[in-house]
């Protein structure tokens, strides 16, 4: 059968697993899953499980990467190796690099980083098991962790993707959907201000198509965020 | 990372401590911190376990591959184990190539098994000279606070213990169990204040001495040694430790066999 061939969605608007169009996969979140870490956060979605740590505001050495006026942020994003179907080899990877990299420019972005002038925090994700849409868990997954390690932030970072199946926008592809899917638009959404800090697409969509798909992960990240503050509130009591 | 005068306090209230015949959290001498074993946990590995021993947590997952059997063993199929130690487990742990200490452990834990003969590589035969599997163990820390060695040696034996051969996705075949005949057991013990703990924590680890590794199988036989970090021990100091090996490797291995 060939790239596109394959029929995903049924007459009534069904996805394979059941979902509507614009229905995200199940989430659990855990938090302090890791004792010794600072802060940490495990996010469970679709059957991707993923966990963050994070460790500091701590001294930043070699000296060479202090900064006088703010922390720096040394983010890691990595797959453990019995997380893909086939063996994810450990080492260097270019894939992972680039994600830590966009994933860190995010948080850069809400950390209020210039409260630990000269220090580093360290955020460490960590797939260990993989489905679709490992970034986006990721990225929220470690803005989880960034407030349970009690770390400033402007806002929380939801990240959700969209993406296309038979012609059809979906939010949130799992993993068979993920192999037949003709675009990828995932995004990392402030949800009190609706403001972006995570973009990157890729695949082709149609300028009615990216609205739609845009629209879904808007309204994915409120959902989202309802279950975040959730996690939080259950562990540290209510806030506002 | 040079960390020159706080180890020495806490050297000297480690062994305050061990003259009293008292350890930091307060167990005795012999004693395992809270133990949970997970079976089948990881939906992407054919086999997998999670297992929590006081605040140290590692993953375990199984994958196998497909490989050209070695010319002098042509019916025989390939095992490796590796340990990862990523930075998320701990702040002490650096990012970048593998360690020599994770790797040091990832030997030890390969040893016990190998040696034990609990995965005969005959069974992992497909065509002889052709086709043969490769079991790859690797095992994954997710928090570190201590004895990494014991918790990636019983996560290793009970993933295997459940694992599956994915014949199908391979197209050789049915899928069907990881034949497993034994259950070695490693059992790892610190010099702490001048004598030897079992399960030690970090805070032990930070503050003790040489390490003794010991990979007990069916009957008490021993398949794996090794003594690590710096430090001399006596025959005798190695005789007690094996007496306590012997009792703790047992009541692990029903736990693993109950599984």
């Amino acid at each position: 059968m060939g790239y596109g061939d394959v029929q995903m969605i049924d007459e009534n608007g069904n996805r394979v697993d059941g979902r509507k169009a614009g229905d995200i996969r199940p989430i659990e979140i855990e938090l302090g899953v890791v004792p010794v870490a600072d802060g940490s956060a495990s996010m469970r979605w679709g059957t991707n499980y993923v966990i963050a740590s994070v460790y500091g505001p701590m001294e930043a050495h070699p000296r060479k990467i202090q900064r006088q006026e703010r922390a720096v942020l040394d983010v890691r994003y990595n797959m453990a190796p019995f997380s893909t179907t086939d063996r994810f080899r450990p080492g260097f990877n270019r894939r992972s690099r680039e994600i830590s990299k966009v994933t860190s420019d995010a948080l850069e972005s809400v950390v209020l980083l210039e409260l630990y002038p000269r220090s580093k925090i360290r955020v460490e994700i960590e797939v260990i098991c993989a489905e679709a849409g490992t970034r986006c868990v990721g990225l929220t997954a470690a803005s989880l962790a960034l407030a349970d390690a009690g770390i400033p932030m402007t806002d929380m970072v939801v990240s959700v993707a969209s993406g296309k199946i038979n012609g059809i926008v979906v939010c949130d592809l799992n993993k068979e959907e993920d192999n037949y899917g003709a675009a990828d638009l995932p995004m990392g959404i402030l949800p009190n201000s609706g403001e972006l800090v995570f973009l990157q697409m890729d695949g082709d969509l149609s300028p009615s198509e990216f609205q739609e798909a845009w629209d879904y992960n808007m309204d994915a990240a409120l959902g989202i965020h309802k279950l975040m503050k959730e996690a939080i509130e259950n562990k540290y009591g209510g806030g506002q | 990372m040079a960390q020159p005068l706080v180890p020495e306090l806490l050297r000297a209230h480690l062994a305050e401590l061990a003259s009293r015949d008292q350890r930091a959290d307060g167990r005795g001498q012999w004693e395992g911190r809270d133990l949970s074993v997970e079976v089948g946990i990881l939906e992407r590995a054919e086999g997998s376990a999670r297992v929590q021993m006081g605040d140290t947590i590692v993953f375990c997952g199984i994958k196998f591959q497909l490989q050209t059997p070695y010319p002098d063993r042509p019916d025989e199929g390939g095992l490796m184990t590796s340990a990862e130690l990523r930075p998320l487990a701990g702040r002490h742990i650096e990012p970048g190539p593998p360690s020599p200490e994770s790797i040091e452990i990832g030997r030890v834990v390969d040893r016990g098994i190998r040696e034990s003969g609990c995965i005969d590589t005959k069974d992992l035969c497909i065509i002889p000279g052709e086709k043969v599997w490769q079991v790859i163990i690797d095992c994954f820390a997710i928090s570190d606070d201590g004895n990494l060695f014991d918790a990636f040696g019983l996560a290793a034996i009970a993933a295997l213990h459940n694992s599956t051969l994915p014949g199908e996705r391979f197209d050789v075949g049915e899928d069907r169990k990881l034949p497993v005949n034994k259950t070695p057991i490693m059992c790892s013990f610190q010099k702490v204040g001048g004598r030897f703990v079992y399960d030690s924590n970090r805070e032990e680890e930070v503050g003790g001495d040489e390490r003794i590794h010991i990979t007990l199988g069916e009957g008490d036989h021993v398949h794996s040694l090794q003594k690590g970090l710096k430090g001399v021990f006596s025959a005798s100091e190695f005789v007690e430790i094996m007496g306590a090996a012997k009792q703790r490797c047992s009541e692990l291995r029903k736990i693993v066999d109950s599984l």
